[in-house]
């Protein structure tokens, strides 16, 4: 450790803005490494003890949801170049991007959805009748793995070029209506479509296909929209973080950011209630049996009940009426409270959309889940300090000129 | 009580009428109204705070709109639901979900007209006789800004415009 290094985020917060502040991320990387041990042991125990469908069920509801953070961060910043949002200049992109680097690992960690499918697809048991041609293991795992590799591809090509010189100075000059640059212009609108497609491929095979009978058109959109949600819910949560643990001046203390982040994760959540609702409604209208059973052992047959409708909470109800106001928004305790169960909420629903098509009268929840789920929010932590740290860089250098008004009048939402 | 006198000064830009505005509130003088011919930001600033304008009461004619419109919506639907008492597929007679669709059609066109109406109200529109002290430059390339003082402090009032970059100043009998 060099001389000017303090020994943690907390001494760098004690340090002066003028001298130059090397952050401390060791123990961010210690306390990622050991959650991963935590996870490898808890994997192995799990297979060891005969909880084999717990360990990969929960590694897919993980690894969607950890996915869903990553890649629906690169695609908030796709949004941000394509309605050319440059109000915290580069600053916004970089934090929008900078769990990117768990998407690499997400390909090499879908393995894990390859190696469990027996315990995972109900269907390789007992065939779907037909839709053999398509719910088949080896073009399941092939196109979901090639369709994660291509979106992957455009992800780090977005990243890599947002961080070009000229990227950066067209973020940082919002006095200007210059577009963004060439490549990244072209490259935004495809990388949005290339999410939609493929994560609703991933909502009909890794989620619907669980329950084989079932159907819903708009659940594809509804699953790219709740990964679009929880990465702004991650966003709001590393600002409120980064505000705290940075010194004093840095970017993230501006009350008008918070303000910004905190409209994103209320107004996404609304439309999150909508496309949910919308489902819902269509489902009650036609009354089938195999249209209503999915929602009827989640949300009104025990032991499903209480999770269900606690991810409805969570990501709707609770940011609904705490981010109503102007100064709940810009506050440091209810944006970040908001953020934290909102990101729990999207993983108890990913966990409910998943595991009771397989348990649909047991709730499996214990040691072996959260050991999977400290595993990959270790691996998260680890892929996701270089983007941070980059972050909190820019954070301080720039300080609170970052954020730049364009002479509208102050808002009242 | 000394005679009123009203001024009308003309000004190339926003910025210097936005100044005027700024040195009027520094002598205390808040009687005036600007004339923009597009929506300018510094003298909607510079003006709010002259007046120390606090958050605008439309917000509450359209809380008040949007409560209504749920209220009518649920007596509307569930309302006739009973008064018809027709059974629809099994379902209960007064079935919730879909009337969730109807109440908040209703709350958001309710509340939206009521704040449209709100809006109206407040800003005392609409006008069918143009301010006495209106020009027609006003609507094109100059700013207007029109005050009234004591003739004791017209003189003062009218060096005070001068210096925030007046173009043309024009007293008339309040």
């Amino acid at each position: 450790m060099s001389p000017n290094q303090p020994a943690s985020l907390g001494a760098a917060a004690a340090k002066p803005i003028s001298e130059p502040v090397q952050l401390n991320w060791q123990r961010m990387n210690v306390i990622g490494g050991l959650l991963v041990i935590i996870g490898i042991l808890g994997f192995i125990a799990g297979l060891a003890t005969g909880n084999t469908q717990r360990v990969w069920l929960t590694w897919l509801v993980c690894w969607l949801f950890f996915m869903s953070i990553a890649q629906g961060g690169v695609i908030v910043s796709v949004a941000f170049y394509l309605v050319q949002g440059r109000w915290a200049g580069s600053l916004q992109y970089k934090l929008a991007q900078s769990f990117w680097l768990f998407l690499p690992l997400g390909v090499i960690l879908f393995a894990g959805v390859a190696i469990g499918r027996d315990y995972i697809f109900p269907w390789i048991a007992h065939p779907a009748k037909d839709k053999e041609g398509w719910l088949n293991a080896p073009f399941l795992i092939s196109r979901d793995w090639i369709a994660i590799i291509i979106l992957t591809f455009m992800s780090w090509l977005m990243v890599r070029w947002s961080r070009q010189p000229q990227a950066i100075a067209w973020q940082r000059d919002s006095h200007t209506i210059e577009m963004p640059p060439r490549g990244l212009r072209r490259l935004s609108p495809a990388v949005g479509i290339v999410y939609c497609i493929v994560f609703s491929l991933l909502a009909f095979d890794l989620i619907m296909s669980l329950s084989p009978q079932w159907r819903s058109t708009l659940f594809g959109w509804w699953f790219f929209e709740t990964a679009f949600w929880v990465s702004i819910a991650a966003m709001a949560l590393g600002l409120v973080l980064m505000a705290r643990i940075l010194p004093p001046g840095n970017s993230f203390t501006v009350p008008e950011l918070r303000h910004d982040c905190g409209k994103m994760v209320f107004a996404f959540s609304i439309f999150w209630i909508y496309l949910s609702f919308a489902q819902y409604i269509v489902i009650w209208y036609g009354d089938i049996p195999v249209e209503t059973f999915f929602i009827l052992v989640r949300f009104w047959h025990h032991p499903w009940m209480f999770m269900s409708w606690l991810s409805v909470f969570f990501i709707w109800v609770i940011p609904f009426f705490f981010l109503m106001g102007v100064r709940p928004k810009k506050s440091l305790l209810i944006l970040g409270g908001v953020a934290v169960l909102g990101l729990i909420g999207v993983w108890d629903l990913y966990y409910i959309m998943i595991v009771p098509s397989l348990s649909p009268n047991y709730l499996p929840f214990g040691w072996v889940e959260l050991c999977i789920l400290a595993g990959f929010l270790g691996a998260f932590l680890l892929t996701s300090v270089p983007g941070l740290k980059l972050v909190a860089e820019e954070a301080i250098v720039l300080g609170p000129s970052v954020y730049q008004t364009h002479g509208f009048i102050g808002e009242d939402v | 009580m000394s005679a009123q006198t009203q001024l009308v000064a003309s000004f190339r830009t926003d910025e210097e009428c936005a100044e005027a505005i700024e040195l009027l509130n520094r002598e205390h003088i808040q009687d005036f109204r600007a004339f923009s011919p597009i929506m300018s930001v510094p003298i909607i600033e510079a003006s709010r705070a002259a007046h120390q304008a606090s958050k605008s009461y439309v917000r509450f004619w359209v809380l008040f709109g949007g409560i209504t419109g749920v209220l009518t919506a649920i007596a509307v639907t569930i309302g006739t639901s009973w008064e018809w008492n027709l059974n629809a597929g099994g379902r209960p007679i007064a079935s919730i979900p879909p009337y969730i669709i109807i109440m908040f059609e209703l709350m958001i066109l309710i509340g939206g007209l009521s704040g449209v109406t709100g809006f109206f109200f407040h800003s005392r529109m609409p006008v069918f006789e143009p301010d006495p002290a209106y020009r027609t430059r006003f609507g094109a390339d100059h700013f207007g800004l029109v005050l009234r003082c004591d003739e004791a402090l017209a003189s003062k009032m009218d060096s005070l415009l001068r210096e925030a970059g007046a173009e043309e100043i024009v007293r008339e009998a309040a």
